[in-house]
């Protein structure tokens, strides 16, 4: 991909942006209006196609959620991980893409963002000084 | 602050931070059994750095992203994983160099035994990381740094034969050593000065600067002026060995011996200040290889992270420097001899350079997160040759480390 030739054609339609989902989407950095880093798209919750299966041409596949958290693992390495230990970020949520996906709501409220909220209250912010900013 | 003044300041900071453990303990290794026979590698090391730091700071401040994150993009999250768990070990065997280096440091300013200074060193280093902002510890640290000036000028008070000196700068192997103990040398001083923690540095630390297009003409000056002053502080250290360690036939094997030279040229005043220079230099080095360790991990998993934020808003990146000082300060605590993890470091960084030299150089030239300011033809080609050279020195490091009983 060093060449300009090989970038997907902006599309300014109102059918919107052609992307590549697994170039645009898929291991890019997640971020909240305020810039702060939410978490790395890991995965993608696709509709309309169950795995292994050929996509219907009639019935376009959407993307319904980007997914983090343990499925990366199982993503390098292979296996499932259970439906309730998927940390998701809706679609409809997404607001802009460049090179980091742009989300509405701040980073503490989504789900993906629990570890950080834990290591905060239970060990950072107890350690002196730890919600005040370096000086 | 004038811009004139902020660059001066830039350029110090850069002098007094290129130095670290590995290049204090390597070079005084070296010019003590190889005199100046293998001072050609300096200049190499130090044009490498030039070019790597520069290409970093410039994808940095371009395109808004830090060095892991486009790792992650460009490999996959398999490779990307490998390349961050390699990568990741290494910084922490630099960490665990570094703190050692602070506590013999501290043993020769005090003669307390550096076990007690290992859990104050790591103790000091983490408080910096937790309260110190980052413009401050680095023009602090970088200052006191250039107190290792005192060796370029212990060279001037040993009165060399300047002419026998720059005769005997060629590259040669000495009869008295085998010619896999030489090359094997050779590596470990390449690795020293190109230690690859420093591209995460860079990277993440033009990010900590909110650095923009228009500050790399300063951080230009930095890195052109800066490092290869640097450079002749690392070369005046392997001098002062050269000197004073060669004909002696004693071979370098502490810290106290890399300062000896100091203190015999110039007492205990220029002694004081080249061991206030050691803390500064490993302590420093410290700080870096610590931040490293936290940016690497999180930008693979794309957590908050840098000392911009609060610690509390960047909890998991807080928590990983935490963890890794403690590792650090773990494997220290078995006794095991800083001098001799700092060898092993510089080695295992050369074996790791393409590891973060490649990804660097191939987003330098992509058009998606550069726009117009890829890499140029000039860059690139210098950029090519240091590709062969660090796929090279990787290559060798683990046979000529076998071969070599490691330099024995």
């Amino acid at each position: 991909m060093t060449d300009s030739s090989h970038e997907l054609p902006r599309d300014t339609s109102v059918r919107g942006r052609v992307l590549d989902a697994r170039l645009h989407l898929l291991d890019r950095q997640i971020v909240d209006p305020d810039e702060v880093p939410l978490a790395t798209v890991d995965d993608l919750e696709l509709d309309g196609v169950e795995p292994g299966d050929r996509p219907d041409p009639d019935a376009p596949v959407r993307v319904r959620a980007l997914l983090s958290g343990p499925l990366l693992m199982t993503r390098i390495f292979g296996g499932r991980v259970r439906r309730d230990r998927q940390d998701e970020v809706p679609w409809r949520d997404v607001s802009d893409l460049d090179a980091v996906v742009h989300v509405v709501k701040p980073a503490d409220e989504y789900e993906a963002s629990w570890t950080e909220r834990w290591v905060r209250e239970r060990i950072i912010a107890r350690i002196p000084g730890g919600r005040h900013a370096p000086e | 602050m004038s811009k004139v003044l902020g660059i001066f300041l830039g350029i110090l900071t850069a002098i007094g931070g290129f130095v670290d453990i590995g290049d204090l303990v390597t070079n005084a290794v070296v010019g003590s059994r190889f005199g100046l026979s293998l001072a050609w590698v300096l200049p190499i090391g130090v044009i490498g750095i030039i070019v790597f730091a520069q290409m970093s700071g410039r994808v940095a401040a371009i395109s808004g992203r830090a060095t892991f994150e486009i790792i992650r993009e460009r490999l996959g999250p398999g490779l990307s994983l490998a390349n961050l768990g390699a990568s990741f070990f290494i910084n922490l065997l630099t960490l665990t160099a570094e703190v050692g280096g602070i506590a013999l440091a501290m043993q020769l300013a005090s003669g307390i035994e550096p076990l007690l200074w290992m859990p104050v060193a790591a103790f000091a280093v983490w408080l910096v990381l937790w309260r110190v902002g980052f413009e401050v510890m680095e023009n602090v640290v970088g200052l006191l740094g250039l107190c290792l000036v005192a060796f370029a000028v212990a060279v001037f008070l040993l009165k060399p034969d300047w002419g026998a000196l720059v005769q005997s700068a060629v590259p040669k192997v000495p009869q008295s050593e085998h010619p896999s103990t030489y090359w094997y040398y050779a590596v470990a001083l390449f690795g020293a000065a190109m230690t690859p923690y420093e591209v995460f540095f860079f990277s993440s630390g033009a990010r900590e600067e909110h650095w923009s297009k228009k500050d790399l003409g300063e951080s230009r000056a930095n890195v052109f002026v800066g490092f290869p002053l640097g450079g002749l502080l690392s070369l005046s250290i392997a001098v002062c060995a050269t000197l004073v360690m060669l004909p002696r036939g004693i071979q370098v094997e502490s810290l106290s011996q890399v300062a000896m030279p100091v203190a015999q040229a110039g007492g205990t005043v220029l002694l004081i200040i080249v061991i206030l220079g050691m803390v500064a230099a490993t302590f420093g080095a410290a700080l870096e290889t610590c931040l490293s360790s936290g940016y690497t991990i999180a930008q693979y998993f794309g957590w908050p992270w840098g000392k911009f934020r609060k610690p509390a808003q960047a909890s998991r990146f807080h928590l990983v420097m935490i963890v890794s000082l403690l590792i650090g300060l773990g494997v220290l605590a078995t006794g095991v001899d800083p001098v001799q993890v700092t060898e092993f470091s510089v080695v295992f960084s050369a074996l790791a350079l393409p590891l973060t030299y490649l990804p660097i150089l191939l987003v330098a030239n992509d058009p998606e997160y550069m726009g117009e300011d890829v890499n140029g033809k000039g860059t690139n080609a210098i950029g090519l040759i240091y590709l062969a050279i660090i796929v090279v020195a990787s290559v060798a490091a683990i046979p000529l480390m076998i071969v070599s009983g490691m330099g024995a």
